[in-house]
């Protein structure tokens, strides 16, 4: 807890000036103005509050870590790196605000992004205007950094992104459908942006594989929907082979709960592709059998020696068990640090990304023990990506099945065209 | 008369202190801060027309907020229109929609028109929210909104984002001020003190109360305008419920009474959040406290409070001024 | 848009029966909730916005006290009586502070709690979201009925909501504490001039209120999972139904939250994307053609 306590302190610090301001008003000159030669500040608009604090709290500890290493090693130049953590609450607008507020007001030369997806869309624009750096390192959404239209030259993704996900996920479920002959499908997704497009993806590239696979029934609950019995009695009369959702968090557990309490899972296969996530598996209390999920964080993928520390550290210093967004913090931080050290120093957001552009980063978290910042896009690639059988207790993963990279860089290329990304 | 032009002399000073910031170079983040604040005190200064001057408690404000900044967001998008065509639409949109709402909702009383406004909202904030392939959805608008140059201004420049807005803004409040102390103003309190005996004086109350609710909305909708100029996107949650709550709370904690009280609320509430925010990650916690606090200490407004204490002295000082000269007047007398 | 998928549903009893039930287990859940409410607003002529948390501090409540007892019947119990002696607290400290004022600076109340009740809750048991399970008594098979299905726990919760709800209608109508509070909630200051005192019945009117709400955050907590925050989504669909079956009516509220429960059970095939437009589509339509509810008295 200690740099997280230091942050504190400076932002109180930072705050006296701002307060200062704000209450003089029209007067106030600024107060701070040392920025080159103080810590290097990095900003990380996130969610503190609500439904999904545990995203801006597992996220965090995923930075953490890494820049205590990086502070602890000296630095660069003399100098260190201090976060700025802002509860945004999940809105755009605030996160928006916020994070012109870290980069104005509290003289912060990096931001790390780490917002859930509609409210990183308004950080882009943000970035756009102002021209730091940025790492996305939460949304999934394809289109933040695949459509030319939304693309910044400074702007980056570390979070897995969700057309990759469709056409590993897509492969997985295809060879399962055909040895065992689940034809008829249904869908179980949060009716919002990323719950629709992933499920969309997953089964076309779930088609595309295995061409006698056939979507029989659809069901949209909405985000955070406490009650799920309309939608499991739905998918019950649909009497479909198997199943997909993109639920997650304690929307996924409330969902296997009740349609537990139908048999819902007895009757049909189930993929669901958020499953993994600790916070979510070791949660369902009555677990079905035989269901599939993505990989999201796991302490045994990859199972080396490197995984199994990280896991261990993470828990000892957050006590609580990391996530899916504290590996994809974790890689973006080792990224800026990895950039500070290319640029010797240098905040720019130029030449920050002009580092990170292409970059291959050794990595525990990668398929080849590296991952890459493809080029191209700004994104993320080469990251463990797959579907395993899920388990009630530890290490709640079995017969995981890392996807290939180079068909899904094929796929992606044609689905880019079909969407009018690239010609 | 006088008052008329001591209160558009007023406005003009609050413009020309407002476009006084970015020459003493104030740090961007002043701006910001003042231009997400003008957003959002529209947004109450319009509300408080319907609650502090009417009596018409909407718990649905928001939506019209919304309306502005989706008709001016999408307007802006599609590449047909200039800012200020753009802008006009957009109040337009927001005009017709309030006509619509409102005259169906200014029949109810007291709790059920706050419910009704409520629905209607929610209703809105649905269709935003299932028309994804117009409105965006979840994401809202995304991919930035262009902002062509028109009679020599760039508002992609953010200084003169700011004086736009700063414009935009006084023109809004003056009218809100020319609005509440026209005699159309005194037929609201009418309305808000004694429904009856204003319909029994020959006014159409549900008339009167419709032209209130649709320049209400216009004004709310200037706010989403600004707004979604300053963040460049358009998000559904402009026009979720609890959008409207906030402006309810900016209200109340500046004074309902007072003509800017709703903009002093706006600043407060703004500023607790930024400071909370920076402070702590307990945001909630440390903003409920203060908010109990505030209600349960002090029961009203710091404006409304200021402005009592300020009458209480006045009619004081008259009652001494009063006294003294009864006792001249008797000294005299013997 | 899914007519014909609505068209088939209705034409076999299978479904018929099995969106019928789903709707009353959503509807009957809801109805606890919404009579406290209403309950509360009837006597009281206030509207508690924290009705939400109450139900939230229910849920998580009944998870520690499984945790400790391991009975789920003791946990319930339990919930409802600490969300009900915390009711009472909440009315005695700030509720009866703002009696009579603007309803705007009971909401504001209201809202700060919610506020606060939030964030206890995530110092307190962690922003990950829990679980409680199924307790074993009702892990059984689902109980299959003319083609349809029904999970035996949710048979239960239906029952439990139903008594529950009786019981509260026989103590309103048959009890002299009932018809003290029925006075209370037309005329206070007059009770209050017999000799009654008043402000205590007002307590255990929102005290009963609450544990309704505790009540039902038991009853979901083994089917939904619990995390900061959940009271937000119940309390809109609360305040509809309350709206829809008239502030102040129990016997609205009951009936409304069946077409609350069944709009949301049927619509899902039949307009999956709109199921929320169309319950406030209902709610403005009552309130435009009979704005004191369907079962309400006109007020005022």
């Amino acid at each position: 807890m200690t740099s997280i306590e230091s942050g504190r302190a400076s932002r109180r610090r930072v705050l006296k000036g701002a307060g200062a301001m704000a209450a003089v008003g029209l007067v106030g000159a600024p107060a701070i103005s040392k920025a080159q030669t103080g810590a290097i500040k990095i900003g990380v608009p996130t969610i503190l509050s609500g439904r999904v604090a545990i995203l801006g709290q597992t996220s965090v500890g995923g930075l953490k870590d890494v820049f205590d290493k990086f502070n602890a090693a000296g630095g660069i130049n003399g100098r260190k790196i201090e976060m700025v953590v802002r509860d945004s609450k999940g809105a755009p607008q605030e996160a928006a605000k916020v994070t012109r507020d870290l980069i104005n007001n509290d003289k912060c030369e990096i931001i790390l992004d780490a917002e859930a997806s509609s409210a990183a869309f308004a950080v882009q624009e943000v970035i756009r205007e102002v021209g730091v750096l940025c790492i996305h390192s939460n949304s999934e959404t394809s289109s933040l950094t695949a459509d030319p239209k939304l693309h910044v030259p400074t702007a980056f993704r570390t979070a897995r992104q969700g057309i990759h996900d469709a056409i590993g996920g897509g492969d997985y479920a295809a060879k399962i459908a055909k040895a065992k002959g689940l034809k008829k499908w249904a869908t179980c997704s949060p009716d919002y942006a990323y719950g629709r497009s992933n499920t969309a993806e997953f089964m076309e590239y779930a088609k595309h594989f295995d061409g006698n696979i056939q979507v029989v029934e659809e069901s949209w609950p909405k985000l955070f929907q406490p009650d799920y019995t309309e939608v499991v009695t739905k998918l019950l009369n649909a009497k479909a082979d198997a199943m997909y959702s993109a639920l997650w968090g304690g929307d996924l557990v409330a969902f296997i709960d009740q349609a537990n309490l139908y048999g819902l899972f007895d009757k049909q296969a189930s993929f669901m592709v958020n499953l993994g996530d600790y916070g979510v598996v070791d949660q369902v209390k009555q677990f079905p059998q035989g269901v599939y999920s993505g990989g999201r964080y796991n302490r045994v993928v990859p199972p080396t020696k490197e995984n199994e520390e990280w896991y261990q550290n993470y828990v000892k210093t957050q006590k609580h068990k990391p996530t899916n967004w504290s590996w994809e913090n974790a890689v973006a931080a080792e990224f800026i640090v990895e950039a500070l050290k290319k640029t010797n120093g240098d905040t720019n957001g130029k030449k920050m990304a002009e580092a990170i552009k292409g970059m291959t980063l050794k990595s525990q978290f990668g398929t080849k023990g590296s991952v890459t910042m493809r080029a191209e896009d700004n994104t993320l690639v080469d990251y463990i990506i797959g579907y395993g059988v899920s388990l009630s207790k530890e290490p709640y993963v079995a017969d995981f099945q890392s996807s290939a990279w180079e068909p899904i860089f094929e796929l992606e290329k044609q689905w880019k065209k079909k969407q009018g990304y690239i010609s | 008369m006088t008052s008329r032009w001591r209160d558009l002399g007023l406005a003009g000073l609050g413009l020309v202190l407002l476009l006084l910031v970015p020459v003493f170079g104030a740090p961007p983040a002043i701006r910001d801060f003042i231009m997400f604040g003008m957003a959002y005190g529209l947004l109450a200064m319009s509300l408080n027309l319907l609650i502090g001057y009417t009596g018409l408690v909407s718990f649905g404000h928001a939506m019209f907020f919304a309306a502005g900044a989706y008709a001016f967001g999408l307007a802006m998008q599609s590449g047909k229109f200039s800012i200020p065509a753009a802008f006009v639409l957009a109040i337009g949109f927001t005009a017709l929609m309030a006509l619509i709402v409102g005259a169906i909702c200014v029949r109810l009383n007291e709790i059920y028109f706050a419910f009704l406004t409520l629905a209607f909202q929610m209703l809105f904030y649905n269709i935003i929210l299932g028309w994804v392939s117009f409105t965006g959805g979840d994401q809202g608008l995304m991919g930035g909104i262009p902002r062509p140059k028109f009679l020599g201004i760039d508002l992609a420049d953010r200084t003169q984002l700011y004086v736009f807005c700063s414009v935009a803004f006084v023109v809004c409040i003056a009218i809100l001020r020319q609005v509440v102390t026209s005699p159309f103003g005194y037929t609201l309190r009418m309305i808000r003190d004694n429904q009856e005996r204003a319909a029994f004086l020959g006014i159409n109350v549900t008339m009167v109360k419709l032209a209130c609710f649709v320049i209400s909305a216009c004004i709310a909708g200037v706010g989403g305008i600004l707004l979604t100029l300053f963040v460049s996107g358009a998000y559904p949650n402009f026009g979720f419920w609890t959008t409207s709550g906030e402006a309810i709370f900016m209200i109340l904690l500046g004074g309902s009474n007072v003509f800017l009280g709703p903009l002093a609320g706006t600043v407060i509430l703004r500023l607790l959040n930024d400071i909370t925010v920076s402070y702590t990650s307990h945001t909630e916690l440390v903003l409920g406290i203060v908010i109990l606090v505030l209600v349960l200490g002090l029961r009203k407004g710091p404006l409304d409070l200021l402005a009592e204490r300020w009458e209480n002295r006045r009619q004081a000082a008259a009652q001494a001024i009063r006294d003294a000269a009864d006792k001249d007047a008797a000294k005299g007398g013997s | 848009m899914d007519l014909d998928a609505l068209l088939r549903c209705v034409g076999t009893t299978s479904c018929v029966v099995t969106q019928l039930t789903s709707g009353m287990i959503i509807g009957m859940l809801l109805f606890l909730i919404a009579s406290g409410v209403t309950l509360i607003f009837g006597v009281l002529n206030v509207i508690n916005f924290a009705h939400g948390s109450l139900y939230m501090i229910g849920a998580y409540a009944a998870w520690t006290f499984y945790q400790l007892t391991g009975s789920y019947f003791v946990s319930a119990l339990g919930a409802a009586v600490a969300v009900g002696v915390l009711g009472v607290l909440f009315e005695r400290a700030l509720m009866s502070k703002v009696y009579g004022s603007n309803v705007l600076m009971q909401l504001l109340v209201c809202y700060a709690v919610v506020l606060i009740s939030d964030d206890l809750i995530k110092i307190i048991w962690g922003p990950v979201p829990l679980s409680m399970g199924m307790p074993p008594e009702f892990r059984l098979p689902p109980i299959r009925f003319m083609g349809g299905v029904i999970p035996p726990f949710y048979l239960f919760m239906i029952l439990a909501a139903m008594a529950i709800g009786l019981l509260l209608w026989l103590v309103i109508v048959r009890t002299r504490f009932g018809s003290i509070v029925r006075a209370a909630a037309i005329n206070g200051p007059m009770v209050s001039a017999l000799g009654i005192r008043v402000n205590l019945y007002y307590a255990a009117v929102f005290g009963i209120g609450s544990a309704l709400a505790g009540a039902a955050g038991a009853l979901a907590a083994p089917v939904r999972s619990l995390t900061p925050g959940m009271g937000f989504s119940i309390l809109i669909e609360s305040f509809i139904v309350t709206v829809i079956g008239g502030m102040g009516s129990i016997v609205g509220a009951f009936v409304a939250s069946i077409i609350i429960g069944l709009t949301r059970s049927f619509g899902s095939i039949g307009f999956p994307l709109f199921v929320d437009g169309v319950m406030f589509l209902i709610m403005a339509l009552v309130l435009i053609f009979k704005p004191s509810g369907l079962f309400g008295r006109a007020h005022r």
